[in-house]
């Protein structure tokens, strides 16, 4: 099946879950309310870790701002694009239903990936890009091409958020009754949400090799502020490819083991 | 009497075996409540930049701090807010009114033997925390462990009713569970999991302190670490077991009228 396909049939999911969710249109003021509670929490959080007047990590306050607002970028992406599809993995195999997405035309991981969206997450993604945008206009290192950058960066960070989350949801077909892996992810993302230099030793060593959570929102935020250096930025590619193409596989393994929920 | 106790131990007993059947799921979720874990590091990092103490906490204090806060965190999570209303939507309700017992009860045993399960898991990452930074003194003596016990059992009635209360509204609208997680992300920044209250700007803390957050995690740390002694402890445990009473009216007084409202479906 040709490309053009595909974006034609991404466009009708789109179009189908947007349909869908404007029925309940209160629901978009009590997700915009989570999510300003949300980004409001996180900068008191900050506010205060710089009440004594020291930088954290090396990072000014403003520099931090720039990678709360990332991490809530990042939030409203996991929130409107993968929790609505990939968690829904695990009940599939459960029930059986799996076997109807391997059945069809398309690509399965296409079609799990992206069949839903929760449209009215995005308000922390919105959220999330206006603090970015507030933080860096005040600071000198921000420029045209830093900013180019840190879109590119950006998109690295969301297809390694993307294979993490991807991987954790296909281990689903062996552990059909732990529902709740990508939890771990999310509990452990937490330490996105400031500088990687915040952190002592080897819990940022952690946080970069083990958990990529400083490719995620430190290295992006890093281009915007105009801080950025070539090894990382060539590393978030590197890790990002490397991820997608090992979910890929593990997911290419995991359907070759299905049995489906009756055999 | 007899009978009471003979209920409350079937219930303790078919629930920890429930509860059992999950514990990797369990564990997910213990892990998934990283935040002071992580602030820990955070703070270390802090004191370590400015030569080795911040604010009056050294690396070892820190240590200490956050990982009663975690302890306390895992021992008053609660879900009973998501529970109530799946029950009251999908109409689950109906058959538990019928019995002789306020399904209040039924929660509060699946809530409580779940934290035995817990407990293993917590004493190895308590273990770990101790041999990361050496020279860590949780707690001073057995004494305030014992009273530690008491305080975080009433955090965790106090968190206990609060979500409670947040699941009844289930019975007059439909996003309670939303309301639950604006609770959650008030509770991450405002219980003391995040820092400990000194360090906040001392008109936001004025405020905390008036209400029931800080009673949850920031008061039972403070017992437990030694930080607050004889009069403060005193003074903490009585204004937890106000909290305590006062969620404990509102939830019976929301109960009856959300009952009286109550159309389960088909019925």
């Amino acid at each position: 099946m040709s490309a053009r396909r595909y974006f034609r049939v991404l466009g009708i999911f789109v179009r189908a879950s947007i349909s869908a969710q404007l029925e309940y249109r209160v629901n978009f003021a009590v997700n915009l309310f989570g999510s300003v509670l949300l980004a409001g929490g996180t900068l008191l959080g900050i506010t205060i870790l710089y009440s004594d007047g020291v930088a954290l990590g090396g990072w000014s306050y403003r520099e931090s701002i720039v990678v709360v607002g990332l991490f809530t970028l990042v939030q409203g992406y996991i929130g409107a694009f993968l929790y609505p599809n990939l968690n829904k993995i695990g009940e599939e195999v459960r029930q059986g239903t799996m076997d109807f997405n391997l059945l069809k035309p398309v690509d399965a991981q296409f079609l799990i990936s992206s069949r839903n969206i929760n449209v009215f997450r995005l308000t922390d993604a919105l959220v999330g890009v206006g603090l970015v945008v507030w933080a860096a206009s005040g600071l000198e290192g921000a420029s045209g091409t830093g900013a180019l950058l840190g879109v590119c960066l950006i998109a690295t960070a969301l297809m390694i958020v993307y294979a993490v989350w991807f991987m954790l949801s296909t281990t689903a077909f062996w552990f059909v009754k732990v529902g709740n892996v990508t939890e771990l992810f999310n509990g452990l993302f937490r330490a996105g949400q400031f500088p990687v230099a915040a952190l002592p030793g080897w819990v940022r060593l952690m946080f970069t090799f083990l958990i990529p959570v400083a490719f995620v929102t430190t290295v992006p935020a890093e281009a915007i502020i105009g801080r950025w250096n070539v090894e990382s930025v060539l590393g978030a590619g590197v890790v990002a490819l490397l991820l997608l193409g090992v979910s890929r596989w593990f997911w290419t393994y995991a359907i070759s083991k299905y049995t489906s929920a009756s055999s | 009497m007899r009978a009471r106790l003979n209920k409350a131990w079937v219930l303790f007993s078919v629930w920890f075996a429930h509860m059992s059947a999950y514990r990797a799921e369990i564990i997910i979720w213990m892990l998934s409540g990283a935040i002071p874990l992580i602030m820990m590091a955070v703070w270390i990092g802090k004191a370590r930049a400015a030569g080795g103490e911040t604010g009056g906490f050294n690396e070892q204090q820190f240590a200490a701090y956050f990982l009663a806060a975690w302890i306390t965190q895992q021992l008053i999570v609660a879900w009973v807010a998501w529970e109530l209303d799946y029950q009251i939507r999908q109409g689950h309700l109906s058959p538990k009114l019928l019995r002789p017992m306020d399904p209040m009860w039924e929660h509060f045993a699946g809530h409580y033997s779940e934290r035995l399960v817990r407990l293993p898991f917590m004493l190895l990452i308590i273990a770990a925390g101790l041999f990361i930074v050496p020279g860590t003194r949780l707690t001073p003596d057995i004494g305030h462990v014992m009273l530690y016990a008491v305080s975080v059992s009433l955090a965790f009635c106090t968190r206990f009713l609060i979500a409670y209360c947040i699941g009844i509204l289930a019975f007059w609208f439909d996003q309670a569970t939303a309301i639950d997680d604006f609770y959650f992300v008030a509770a991450a920044f405002l219980t003391g999991a995040f820092a400990p209250l000194e360090f906040y700007p001392p008109a936001l803390r004025g405020f905390i302190e008036w209400t029931p957050f800080p009673y949850l995690v920031y008061y039972p740390v403070r017992v437990l670490t030694g930080a607050a002694q004889g009069p403060e402890i005193v003074r903490v445990l009585g204004v937890q077991v106000l909290w305590a009473a006062a969620f404990y009216v509102l939830r019976l007084a929301l109960w009856r009228r959300g009952l009286a409202r109550y159309g389960a479906v088909g019925a």
